[in-house]
């Protein structure tokens, strides 16, 4: 065993022969970390909830109509718009940060898909692969189309649930062939079922083909109704908009008095106010629970240095039996180390045992990760080395004849 | 063993300047027994500490072992004081809350090679001593002669050649402090240099040599007649 082994299990005998003043040393600490460790898991949780919410509620979406904000309201026919196009989808995802993916989406109602004797009238989309994670559609047979779809043009269609119950009563339509508006698709997928939307769309009632396909082929035309686009950061929704909003305006050359041949759907807002409150709330609590921790640090600094005075003689002993002044320094910074982390783990068990008691009765959520246990001990290492070495410095530079006599140098 | 010269030592307290050390002069050779006597306050300790390397004199000459220490660095005192000289304090200096034989191995801590089988030496160490059944006592379990003779056990376990004690018997009762100062003749006895600071005659006169120390010098240099020095004094 080596000098330092030697020293730390000393150091570590004598923390347990101590065990009050061991406990009263590390009793900030434990609060601290304890509040912050609790503060870690209850934030994560109402972040995977909001999160989880975000989704579930396509929060993260916004989406650019063609057309003004009042012809939005004009009749459902035909209107004609001819704005929107491809390349603003481009320009909007090369151009604006805030921005993960997006995907044109082209419409039409009245289109016919037969298969055998079966006929249905539904309402055709023309969209790109990032669509679908976009709009978090889940699919119940096959694939959604792909890239390699979209560059050759492919005759491949996906069914809404309710077009392929009617027109494959008995299932089975995946790679079945249908006409839509007289040619021949293969059936590349189904999706699950969707249910409607607040509108009362039917979302079942649909199919989807690749963008390329529907603009070339099946609408023959190259302007599009919509483009949806998926936002990470939710809390720049606003801005984001507003930027996407400035683009357009630019990119479709629209002068300061003149309004807008497009209309750019924001998220409502609600929970995205959620998440600010929540965001806001953590950074004040974890701001706390920091101060809460220094406070542990200083603690343990001055308790540490009344012991080093109390505790003369003792170094004034070891200095005699052939102690170092280095060896002292090493015993002291080795103990206030081990209040640390002693007390981080501590803190830490307790944080999670309060976080979980919350969660268990609902009052908060709790989500346990290896964050707040890294943290702890990366914080306690930190307070224990940065407030041990004055004390460390003091113990070590005592005069060994005169701490003998108890008097601290 | 010891060869001292002139030893000057003074501190300073404000404006005041106390000359504590004003030129101390004296050998002592291995193996004996020294008594170092004076009245409280003459500087007895602060030589004891010079000599134990705990303290640096301002002046003159220190060799131990015929090693001038005057310039060594704190690495190397500290090393000087693990192996060669074992501490004996009036108040025993024991760590409250360790057992006796953790207490005995301290300097086994501090030692630059591990020394074996900590706790057979230190087994060893206590049964020189005659407490070899309470090793695991607190020190607040042993009566104050056993205090004390754990501590000797502790100055004794890394072998050392000097042994320097400062006031051992003042806070023993005199059978207690005769047994110790028995264990200190056996330790003479076994080639072993003790040097015993004391202010009390009567404890000084089991030593082999009694310096009389008064304000700061070496008063008297007397040998016992009662019994043979073990040698005539040499410098190492």
């Amino acid at each position: 065993m080596g000098r330092s082994q030697r020293i730390a299990g000393d150091v570590l005998a004598s923390l347990l022969a101590h065990k009050p003043r061991t406990f009263l040393m590390m009793l900030g600490l434990v609060v601290g970390v304890a509040v912050l460790s609790a503060v870690i898991i209850i934030g994560q949780g109402t972040q995977e909830r909001i999160m989880g919410l975000v989704q579930m509620h396509g929060l993260d979406m916004l989406m650019v109509r063609a057309g003004g904000e009042m012809q939005v309201f004009a009749p459902q026919a035909d209107r004609g718009l001819a704005s929107l196009v491809e390349a603003d989808a481009r320009a909007i995802e090369a151009e604006i940060p805030n921005i993960e993916m997006a995907s044109v989406v082209q419409n039409q109602r009245g289109i016919t898909v037969v298969h055998e004797d079966q006929s249905v009238t539904t309402r055709a989309f023309g969209v790109e692969p990032a669509w679908m994670e976009i709009r978090r559609w889940g699919i119940a047979e096959g694939d959604f189309i792909s890239e390699s779809d979209i560059g050759s043009l492919a005759r491949v269609v996906m069914l809404g649930a309710k077009i392929a119950r009617e027109l494959f009563p008995e299932g089975g339509s995946v790679g079945r062939i249908v006409r839509v508006a007289g040619d021949p698709y293969t059936v590349k997928g189904v999706f699950v079922e969707m249910g409607a939307s607040a509108g009362g769309d039917d979302w079942d009632d649909r199919i989807v083909v690749p963008f390329a396909t529907s603009s070339r082929r099946l609408f023959n035309r190259p302007y599009l109704e919509q483009i949806v686009i998926r936002v990470p950061d939710v809390r720049r929704m606003a801005e984001t908009a507003a930027r996407v909003r400035a683009l357009l305006r630019v990119r479709h050359g629209i002068g300061p008095s003149e309004n807008d041949d497009f209309f750019v759907r924001e998220p409502e807002d609600v929970e995205g106010a959620a998440l600010e409150t929540s965001t806001t709330l953590m950074a004040l609590l974890i701001a706390t629970s920091v101060v809460a921790l220094i406070a542990g640090g200083l603690v343990i600094m001055n308790l540490m240095l009344i012991a080093v005075s109390q505790r003369s003689r003792e170094i004034g002993l070891r200095r005699a039996v052939g102690a170092r002044a280095s060896d002292i320094t090493r015993q002291f910074l080795l103990e206030s180390l081990f209040i640390a982390l002693a007390g981080g783990l501590l803190g830490t068990a307790l944080g999670v045992a309060v976080a979980a008691a919350l969660g268990a009765l609902g009052v908060a959520n709790s989500r346990i990760t290896w964050v707040p246990f890294a943290l702890a001990l990366g914080a306690c290492m930190a307070i224990g080395i940065a407030f041990g070495v004055r004390p460390a410095r003091q113990a070590a530079r005592m005069d060994p004849a005169a701490s003998l006599r108890g008097h601290a140098a | 063993m010891i060869f001292a010269q002139s030893l000057i030592k003074s501190y300073r307290k404000g404006a005041l300047v106390t000359n504590v050390l004003k030129g101390v002069t004296f050998r002592v050779a291995q193996g004996e027994f020294v008594a170092i006597m004076g009245p409280s306050g003459s500087g007895k300790s602060t030589l004891l500490n010079i000599l134990g390397l705990l303290d640096r004199p301002d002046g003159g000459r220190y060799l131990l072992g015929g090693a001038d220490f005057s310039s060594a660095d704190d690495d190397a005192l500290s090393a000087a004081r693990n192996r060669t000289i074992g501490f004996v304090f009036q108040q025993f200096h024991l760590l409250e809350r360790a057992s006796a034989l953790r207490n005995v191995t301290l300097p086994l801590l501090y030692a630059d090679e591990n020394t074996g089988d900590e706790m057979v030496l230190a087994e060893r160490a206590l049964e020189a001593v005659g407490l070899s059944d309470r090793g695991d006592y607190l020190p607040s379990e042993l009566s104050g002669g056993q205090q004390q003779r754990v501590a000797i056990a502790r100055a004794l376990i890394n072998d050392p050649a000097l042994i320097l004690a400062d006031e051992p018997t003042g806070n023993l009762d005199a059978q207690n402090a005769t047994e110790i100062l028995d264990i200190f003749r056996r330790l003479a006895d076994s080639a072993r240099t003790v040097v015993l600071v004391t202010h009390d005659r009567g404890v000084a006169e089991r030593a082999d040599r009694i310096l009389a120390f008064e304000d700061g010098r070496i008063v008297a240099d007397e040998a016992m007649q009662s019994r043979p020095r073990a040698s005539t004094a040499k410098v190492p």
